[in-house]
């Protein structure tokens, strides 16, 4: 018996259809993770088909495999070292030649590949066809149509993936020829490089030598550093020979070898359609509509959402608390029961009641704009204002998503293209007053002060946001933040993928959440049990007593806090048997330093679950241990003002 | 590949207006300024397309001194001011 496990890879461009692809071949089989020690997501799934165990794996979307961001890299890597049976090269058959672009690369990676030609509705429309027969000629690639979003040509395309398996069919791609003169010079290296033990095809190696991949030179030059030089100097030659830099006359080749298949197998007719894209995208970005429809649309999100997880999560708590005497029948009222009730079960109430009420529905409000194409609009809309805090546009989202929980918004830092861009938007993502925030900033200050008084702590906010926020971006070590993006037509998002995603993606979140929510009510009710919140509070009155002048009591709340936020509020009114807050703090100045520290301490426990699923440990430490001591600082400097002010 | 001499003078894309076409000459990064990345940000750049030769239109810019929108090879693109302002084109008369 043969092994019938088969892998297969989807690569191709951001927003060609590949996850709607993805979702069709693989159902509800479905893992989606983090690739091992990266903040740039895995999804991985199982398909059976004909007797065949298939591992389905959907790399990143990318335009490029060289190494401007992690996506390449990683993508790169798995199709070299990893080598897939087959590589799926989802091909947008509306915007060929850029994707072409990208096919040419995977062919000169040397991968076993299908082209699934994709969207080949929205190319009609556009009044583009296409000869499939001619494609697959040139490239020497099969060539299936596809429409994802309706599901054709998904079952040809498997049949096509088997076939190749069965057959043992070699694919012979055309090979890219680029002028006489960089051939004689990667054939050069070439045979330098054939020498060599490396994951990388030769021929691909020698061609990045010459483009000065970073990435290559690093690896290669632990094994024979005099290559790089000698690739240097070829490529030298070349830059004097055309007057630009050598990875630019590849480049360039290689987009008109793209552009040249491209012409050859299109042919353009008028559009059928009257293009409504067209009109909403000229809406959705006009320099002056563009902001209230923007407004509009978020705003009715913002409150769908809310009416959606209020009313959601009060019915699951109630029903979870109905449970309550039951569950006391039967454990009683001891220090086991408490223990059980108030650290495992309140702990899992607290997470189910926030995760699924909240963080389903921002989870696809983010992957629909996305999906759709709007994300695109509005961060092209709010690039500049973004660029102040030393992020680009497209951080406007999950900042924005920040106000309604920070936890997809931490999560959703992702879309951001490098490292640091990911980081240092979550950085800042953390600091936005999230919906439970919101409860004490109106329930305390708004109610107490006045509402003026509350604004004002949103305008101190976001003044804090920039500032930190450009602070951070000058800390941090790595590259200049440039928004390039591709503004793709919109289209209707393949709701079933949306929801999809969302839902597996949370099951990742959960269980990384779930026991640290867990473990952090337990520990805070074993402290409770043993009658230790006093020495607790004896502990921490130099700080919420003598520097942040409030009542020791608060040193309790705080630290309720960081399970759910609105427990600060919470925990007071339990404390003091009261709602009347103005008879536990003076409105001013000891409400307004309470909300402050509130408002900035520390993000949540589910927060911080979710800045460790996407930074490791350490930085979510740093980002945590960097907030409280902000905070604390911060309130006790407020204090010393208020006080010279009155 | 094509590559003509350069006619009339060079100037950054930002300085195109509204519905003006032009024509890629050089992607301008000097090493100085941003480290080793300026082999990314240009390799980048020209990874979306941007290569020398190719025709590049300037449809509208969003406010505040925002982004630019351009047309290249048959796709829209949003790019920084930043980055439009190292990117050097002719000016193509219609």
């Amino acid at each position: 018996m043969t092994k019938r496990k088969l892998i297969i890879a989807l690569a191709g461009n951001a927003n060609v259809g590949k996850s709607v692809i993805f979702n069709h071949l693989t159902g509800l089989h479905q893992h989606i993770g983090n690739w091992p020690g990266k903040t740039v997501e895995k999804a991985e799934g199982t398909l059976y088909f004909k007797g065949y165990t298939i591992d389905v794996i959907d790399l990143p979307g990318i335009y490029s495999l060289s190494t401007y961001s992690l996506e390449e890299l990683i993508s790169r890597k798995f199709i070299a070292v990893e080598n897939p049976d087959i590589v799926i090269n989802v091909v947008d058959a509306s915007v060929l030649e850029r994707n072409l672009f990208f096919t040419l690369q995977l062919i000169e990676l040397g991968a076993p590949m299908v082209i699934a030609l994709n969207q080949m509705d929205i190319a009609k429309r556009k009044g583009i066809q296409i000869n499939v027969k001619k494609l697959e000629t040139l490239l020497g690639i099969p060539v299936i149509p596809t429409v994802a979003i309706k599901g054709i040509g998904i079952f040809q395309l498997l049949e096509k993936v088997i076939d190749i398996i069965e057959k043992k069919q070699l694919i012979k791609h055309v090979k890219i020829r680029y002028g006489e003169e960089i051939e004689e010079k990667i054939a050069k290296l070439t045979r330098i490089v054939e020498k060599m033990q490396f994951y990388y095809p030769p021929r691909y190696v020698a061609i990045k030598l010459l483009e000065g991949d970073e990435e290559i030179e690093r690896e290669l030059s632990k094994i024979d550093p005099k290559i790089i030089s000698t690739a240097k100097k070829l490529a030298k030659e070349i830059e004097k020979l055309h007057g630009h830099s050598c990875t630019t006359v590849i480049t360039s080749e290689r987009y008109e070898v793209a552009g040249c298949i491209a012409r050859e197998v299109q042919s353009l007719t008028p559009p059928i359609k009257p293009k409504i894209e067209e009109t909403l995208h000229n809406l959705t970005t006009h320099r002056i509509l563009g902001y209230p429809i923007m407004a509009i649309f978020l705003l009715s999100m913002f409150y769908a959402v809310f009416t959606f997880g209020g009313y959601t999560s009060e019915f699951l708590s109630s029903l979870f608390y109905g449970l309550e005497p039951s569950f006391q029948n039967f454990f009683g009222t001891g220090i086991i029961g408490k223990l059980i009730w108030g650290g495992v079960i309140e702990g899992v109430i607290a997470a189910v009641t926030i995760a699924l009420p909240y963080i389903v529905p921002f989870y696809i409000v983010l992957y629909f704009l996305e999906d759709s194409g709007y994300l695109s609009r509005i961060a092209f809309l709010m690039d500049n204002v973004m660029h102040k805090m030393g992020l680009h546009g497209k951080a406007f989202i999950p900042l924005m998503l920040g106000y309604g929980c920070n936890v997809p918004a931490c999560l959703g830092c992702r879309i951001m293209e490098t490292k640091r861009e990911k980081f240092l938007a979550a950085f800042v993502t953390t600091l936005v007053p999230c919906a439970a925030r919101t409860v004490i900033i109106l329930g305390l200050v708004g109610t107490f002060l006045g509402i003026q008084w509350a604004l004002m702590l949103y305008v101190f906010n976001l003044l804090v946001i920039f500032i930190l926020g450009r602070l951070a971006f000058k800390t941090l070590p790595g590259e200049p933040t440039a928004l390039i993006m591709e503004m793709h037509d919109f289209k209707m998002p393949h709701i079933k993928t949306v929801l999809k995603q969302a839902w597996f993606r949370l099951a990742e979140f959960i269980k990384i959440a779930f026991p640290l929510i867990i473990l952090g009510s337990l520990v805070i009710k074993i402290i409770e049990v043993l009658g230790l919140l006093e020495t607790i509070t004896a502990i921490f009155s130099p700080i919420t007593v003598t520097w942040l002048g409030l009542p020791p009591e608060t040193g309790i709340t705080l630290i309720f806090g960081i399970l759910r936020k609105e427990l600060t509020l919470i925990m007071l009114t339990t404390i003091f048997g009261t709602t009347d807050y103005a008879q536990i703090l003076s409105p001013f100045p000891q409400m307004v330093v309470f909300t402050l520290v509130t408002m900035f301490y520390i993000p949540c426990i589910a927060t911080i679950a979710a800045l460790v699923k996407e930074f490791g440990w350490k930085k979510a430490l740093l980002i945590t241990l960097f907030e409280i001591g902000f905070a604390i600082i911060l309130g006790g400097i407020a204090l010393r003002v208020f006080n010279v002010m009155l | 590949m094509e590559r003509r001499k350069t006619k009339g003078t060079e100037v950054p894309l930002i300085e195109l207006k509204n519905g003006e076409t032009g024509i890629v000459t050089s992607i301008r990064y000097t090493h100085g300024q941003h480290g080793g990345r300026a082999w990314g940000f240009k390799k980048r750049l020209m990874d979306m397309g941007l290569t020398p030769g190719t025709k590049v239109t300037v449809v509208k810019t969003a406010p505040f001194h925002g982004p630019l929108e351009i047309l290249v090879r048959g796709s829209r693109l949003a790019i920084g001011r930043g980055m439009a302002q190292r990117i050097f084109v002719t000016r193509q008369k219609e």
